[in-house]
C-alpha cells in the first residue's frame, strides 16, 4: 500500500451516548476550528456503542452516560477502561403533555416497576386520564436504560425481559413521546426542560414527598437517578485524546456542559 | 500471429465470475461466520421466541413473524393497485400517454427509502394513530406492524407496477388483436387471454416485489416500533397489527450490529439473521426467474 | 350485451383508478417533501457545514461525501458490469452456464441493501480492519449496482444487429478486437444509461454505508483509506429523522431530503434521453 503516509494521518474517533454527544460534538467543532484537529463524532449504539468501541479498539474516546460496569470490564479483559467525568445529568421519567395535564405529575418507584413490568397498563390506575400507558423503553444498550433499571432492580441483569416498543437515542425518545398520547419513557432530564410537548415527572418517595429532577436535587444527590457523564479511554488519555479531554474539563468546555443543560463538575454538591 | 494473453477475454470472464459469484460468496461468508450460533441454537434460531443477546439467547421467531406480517400487508395493498396500474398502462391507456405513465411510476420507484422513512415518522404514524383512535382499535401508538406494512406498500407499488407491465407487454399484440377480432370486449380479452398468458410473469413480479419488501430496512426501522419478542397467541390474531413489532431488518438496522462487534457470539447471531434474510430473498429471486423462464418458453412456442 | 359493456367499463375504471392512485401517491410524496423543506434551501444551506448536531449550518460535506461514494461506486461498477456483459454475450457459451450466471446476476440485484452493509461491517470494517472508510462504502455500493449497469448494457449488446457482427468477423477481426472495436462502442450508451440508473440508486442508499462508511459529524474530506469516513446525505436524513422533534432540525432534514431527491432524480432523468433513444431503436429493429 503506497498510501502509507496518508494512512498514518490520525483522526480522533469519538462514539457513544447521545446525551454526552451534545457537548462532545460542539467541543469537536471548536477544536477543529482552532487547532485544526481531525475529529469524528458518532452516536451509533449509544453508551454501549461507546464501550464496545473502546473494547474492540475501533474508537479513541467513548462517550457514556453511566459508569463502566463489572460486566463491561469482564467482557473486554484486556482493556483498561479509564473514566474521566465531565459532568452530571439525570434520568427523568417523561410523559407526553396530555398525561401531565391529565393529573400525573409524579410516580413512586413501585408504580414505575409495575408499569415497566406491564402490571399497570392504564394511566387511570395512577391518577391520570383513562388511557393506555404507552411505554417507549430505551434500547437496553443505552446508558439511560441501565441507570433506570439499576435504580429499579439493582442491576441490569436482574431486570425482567419486557416487550415494550423501543427507542434509541435521546432525540428519538423525545420525538416519539411528544408525538404519542399517553406515552412514557426515560430521558436525560435536561432534554425535557422547557419543552411543551414532554414533561418530566417527579419521583414520589414512600413518605409522599416529591423529588423533581431539578439541578439542585441532582447536584445534592437527592434525586435518585442522577448519573455521571464520562469520556472513557483505554488507559489514561494521551495525545489528541488528552487534548480533547482537557478541553472539555476546561472552563470553556464546562461552559458547554452547562449550555446544554447538564451539571458541571463544580456544580456537584456531594462527597 | 503471436499468441498474446487475451486480456479482453481474461478481464471479461474474471468479472463475469465476480458478478455471478458475489451472491454465493456473500452467502458462504455469512454462513461460515454465523455457524457457531446456528449450530448452538439449532432450529430454535428460527422457532425460538427469545432474542436476548445479553443472556446469549438467540431465537428469531418473533422477527420472522414480524417480517412476514409486514411484507404480507405490503403486498396485499400494493398488488391490486400495482397490477391495476400496469393494466392501465398496458391495456387501457392511449399509446402516447403510456410512456408518461411509466416514467411517473419509475420516478416513484427511485425515491430513496430514507425519504419514505422520514415521511413515515413525521406523517404516517400520526395518521395511523388517529385512524386507530377513530376506529376505536386498541392501538397504543402509530408505530405498528400495520404502519410499516402500509409504508412498505407504497414503496413496492412501483416495483409491482413496472414488472407487471413488463409481463403484460410480453404478451404479443397478435393475441389481443385476435381476441378483439372475435368480438370480445377489452375487459374480456384481458381476463380471458392476456392475464392467463401473462400469469407467470405477474407472479414473478409479485415474488420480486415481495423480496424487495422483505429486505427493506430504513423505512421499516423508523415506524415499526421495535418491540422485542412479540408473538401473538394465535397465528391468525389481528391484534399484532395494531401493536409494535420487530422484523429481521428493523433489528439489523438498529444498534445491535454495532454493539455486537467484539462479542463473537453476538456477531455470529447478527450475521445469522443476515443469512436468513439473504436466503429467503434468494429463494424468491430464483423462483421469480424460473417463472420468467417459463413465460419466455411459452412465448417461444406461440406461432 | 349491456352486462358485458358494463364490465368493460368497470375494468377501465378500475385500471384508471389504480393508475391515478399510484401517480397521486407520487405527487403527494414529492409535494410533501418540497413543501416542508423548501424553506431550508438556500445558498448557505448548500455550502455550509453542519453545526449544532444538525440544527444549524448546512449540508456541504454531506453532499461532498455522497459525491465521493457515488464516484467510487461508478468506478467499481463500470468495469465489472462491462466485463460481465461482454463475458455473457461473447465468451460464455450459451447454455446452462450462461443461464446460471444470468440468474445469479439477477439474484445479486435482489440482495437487500442491509445485507451489503452487514457483510461490509464484518469484512471491511472488522476483518480487514478498515474501520469506517469511504472506500468500503464505495465498493459495496458499486457491487450493489453492477446488475443494474450490466442489464442495461446487455440489452444494448443484444440489440446490435447480427449483420454488424457478421461483417466484422468477415473482415477478419479477432474476438477481442470485435469486443473493443465494435461491441463496446456500439453498446456504450447502454453502459452509460445503466450507470446513471445505478448511481441514482446508490446515491440514496443508507443501509450499505451506515456501518461501513458514513458518520454523522466530523468528517470533511477523507485523507486516507483506513479510518476515513465521510458524511452522506441519506445517513444524515436517517439520523435526523429520529429527531424531527426540534423544529430547527425539522426544516433542515426536509431540505436535505429535497437535495437528495434532486440528485437522485437528476441522475435517473439524465438516463432518460438515451433510454428513449434505445427504446426507439429497439422498436424499429
Amino acid at each position: 500500500m503506497g498510501l502509507l503516509p496518508l494512512l498514518l494521518a490520525a483522526t480522533l474517533k469519538i462514539n457513544g451516548s447521545t446525551t454526552v454527544n451534545l457537548v462532545a460534538a460542539e467541543a469537536a467543532e471548536n477544536l477543529r476550528a482552532e487547532k485544526r484537529m481531525s475529529i469524528t463524532v458518532d452516536t451509533q449504539g449509544g453508551s454501549s456503542g461507546g464501550i464496545s468501541g473502546i473494547g474492540d479498539g475501533s474508537i479513541d474516546i467513548g462517550m457514556i452516560s453511566k459508569p463502566v460496569s463489572q460486566d463491561d470490564r469482564k467482557k473486554y479483559p484486556k482493556v483498561v477502561f479509564t473514566e474521566t467525568q465531565i459532568g452530571e445529568d439525570a434520568v427523568a421519567i417523561i410523559v407526553s403533555a396530555d398525561v401531565h395535564a391529565g393529573g400525573v405529575k409524579a410516580l413512586t418507584k413501585a408504580q414505575l416497576k409495575d408499569i415497566y413490568e406491564s402490571k399497570i397498563t392504564s394511566w387511570k390506575a395512577v391518577g391520570g386520564p383513562d388511557r393506555r400507558i404507552v411505554f417507549f423503553n430505551k434500547e437496553p444498550g443505552r446508558g439511560t436504560w441501565e441507570v433506570f433499571v439499576h435504580w429499579l432492580y439493582g442491576h441490569p441483569r436482574l431486570a425482567p425481559e419486557v416487550k415494550h416498543p423501543e427507542v434509541g437515542g435521546n432525540e428519538e425518545t423525545r420525538t416519539k413521546v411528544a408525538g404519542t398520547k399517553g406515552a412514557l419513557s426515560q430521558l436525560s432530564s435536561s432534554w425535557a426542560e422547557n419543552q411543551p410537548a414532554v414533561k418530566a415527572l417527579g419521583i414520589k418517595a414512600p413518605d409522599g414527598t416529591v423529588i423533581r429532577p431539578t439541578n439542585e436535587n441532582i447536584a445534592t444527590g437527592k434525586y435518585p437517578m442522577s448519573r455521571p457523564l464520562f469520556l472513557i479511554t483505554n488507559g489514561p488519555p494521551k495525545g489528541d485524546a488528552r487534548t480533547f479531554v482537557d478541553f472539555v474539563l476546561s472552563p470553556r468546555g464546562q461552559e458547554l456542559v452547562r449550555k446544554h443543560g447538564y451539571l458541571r463538575l463544580q456544580d456537584l454538591k456531594r462527597k | 500471429m503471436t499468441r498474446r494473453l487475451d486480456v479482453v477475454r481474461l478481464w471479461s470472464l474474471a468479472f463475469t465470475l465476480l458478478a455471478g459469484g458475489a451472491v454465493l460468496a456473500m452467502a458462504v461468508y455469512l454462513g461460515v461466520a454465523s455457524w457457531p450460533v446456528l449450530r448452538g441454537e439449532g432450529l430454535s434460531f428460527l422457532t425460538g421466541n427469545d432474542w436476548a443477546f445479553r443472556k446469549e439467547r438467540f431465537g428469531a421467531a418473533a422477527m420472522l413473524y414480524g417480517t412476514a406480517v409486514v411484507s404480507g400487508i405490503a403486498l396485499l395493498l400494493a398488488a391490486p393497485v400495482g397490477i391495476g396500474t400496469a393494466l392501465f398502462a398496458s391495456e387501457v391507456c392511449p399509446p402516447r400517454l403510456r410512456l408518461a405513465v411509466k416514467l411517473l411510476v419509475e420516478l416513484l420507484a427511485g425515491i430513496p427509502s430514507v425519504v419514505y422513512g422520514l415521511l413515515g415518522v413525521v406523517f404516517l404514524r400520526t395518521v395511523m394513530s388517529d385512524l386507530f383512535e377513530r376506529l376505536r382499535w386498541d392501538a397504543p401508538s402509530g408505530d405498528t406492524l400495520l404502519t410499516a406494512g402500509v409504508l412498505l406498500a407504497v414503496m413496492v407499488l412501483p416495483t409491482v407496477a413496472t414488472l407487471s407491465d413488463d409481463a403484460l407487454q410480453s404478451v404479443p399484440s397478435s393475441v389481443r388483436d385476435a381476441a378483439r377480432g372475435l368480438g370480445l370486449t377489452r375487459a374480456e380479452a384481458v381476463h380471458g387471454v392476456v392475464l392467463p398468458a401473462a400469469a407467470p410473469g405477474l407472479l414473478s413480479a409479485l415474488l420480486l416485489a415481495l423480496g424487495r419488501a422483505l429486505g427493506e430496512t430504513i423505512a421499516v426501522f423508523l415506524v415499526v416500533g421495535r418491540a422485542e419478542n412479540r408473538l401473538p397467541d394465535s397465528l391468525f390474531s389481528l391484534a399484532p397489527l395494531v401493536d409494535a413489532g420487530q422484523t429481521l431488518t428493523s433489528k439489523l438496522g438498529g444498534a445491535e450490529p454495532t454493539i455486537a462487534l467484539g462479542d463473537p457470539l453476538h456477531t455470529a447471531a447478527i450475521l445469522g439473521l443476515g443469512l436468513l434474510l439473504l436466503a429467503v430473498v434468494l429463494a424468491l429471486s430464483l423462483g421469480a426467474g424460473a417463472l420468467r423462464a417459463r413465460l419466455a418458453l411459452a412465448q417461444a412456442h406461440r406461432p | 350485451m349491456t352486462r358485458r359493456r358494463a364490465l368493460d367499463r368497470l375494468f377501465t375504471a378500475a385500471a384508471t383508478l389504480s393508475a391515478l392512485t399510484a401517480i397521486g401517491v407520487l405527487l403527494g410524496v414529492l409535494g410533501l417533501v418540497v413543501a416542508r423543506g423548501f424553506g431550508a434551501i438556500s445558498w448557505r444551506f448548500l455550502t455550509e457545514q453542519i453545526r449544532s448536531v444538525g440544527a444549524e449550518g448546512g449540508i456541504f460535506y454531506q453532499a461532498v461525501g455522497t459525491a465521493i461514494l457515488v464516484a467510487t461506486a461508478a468506478a467499481v461498477a463500470l468495469p465489472i458490469a462491462a466485463g460481465t456483459g461482454i463475458g455473457l454475450v461473447v465468451y460464455v457459451p450459451a447454455g446452462r452456464l450462461r443461464r446460471t450466471l444470468e440468474a445469479l446476476l439477477h439474484a445479486l440485484n435482489g440482495v437487500p441493501s442491509i445485507v451489503f452493509g452487514l457483510v461490509g461491517l464484518a469484512f471491511f470494517f472488522q476483518a480487514l480492519g478498515l474501520k469506517k472508510s469511504w472506500l468500503s462504502g464505495g465498493l459495496l455500493l458499486g457491487l450493489m449496482i453492477v446488475p443494474t449497469v450490466a442489464v442495461a448494457f446487455l440489452e444494448k449488446l443484444r440489440a446490435i444487429p447480427a449483420a454488424t457482427v457478421e461483417a466484422a468477423v468477415g473482415l477478419g477481426l479477432s474476438r477481442s478486437r470485435l469486443v473493443t472495436s465494435v461491441l463496446l462502442p456500439q453498446a456504450s450508451s447502454g453502459l452509460v444509461t445503466g450507470t446513471l440508473l445505478g448511481l441514482s440508486r446508490a446515491a440514496g442508499e443508507t443501509a450499505p454505508i451506515m456501518f461501513t462508511a458514513a458518520i454523522f459529524a466530523g468528517a470533511t474530506v477523507p485523507h486516507g483509506i483506513v479510518d476515513s469516513p465521510v458524511l452522506a446525505l441519506p445517513y444524515h436524513i436517517f439520523v435526523l429523522a429520529q429527531d424531527s422533534f426540534d423544529p430547527r432540525v425539522a426544516e433542515k432534514v426536509w431540505g436535505t431530503a429535497i437535495v437528495l431527491l434532486g440528485i437522485v432524480l437528476a441522475l435517473s432523468l439524465g438516463a432518460l434521453p438515451l433510454r428513449l433513444k434505445i427504446h426507439e431503436e429497439a422498436r424499429r429493429a
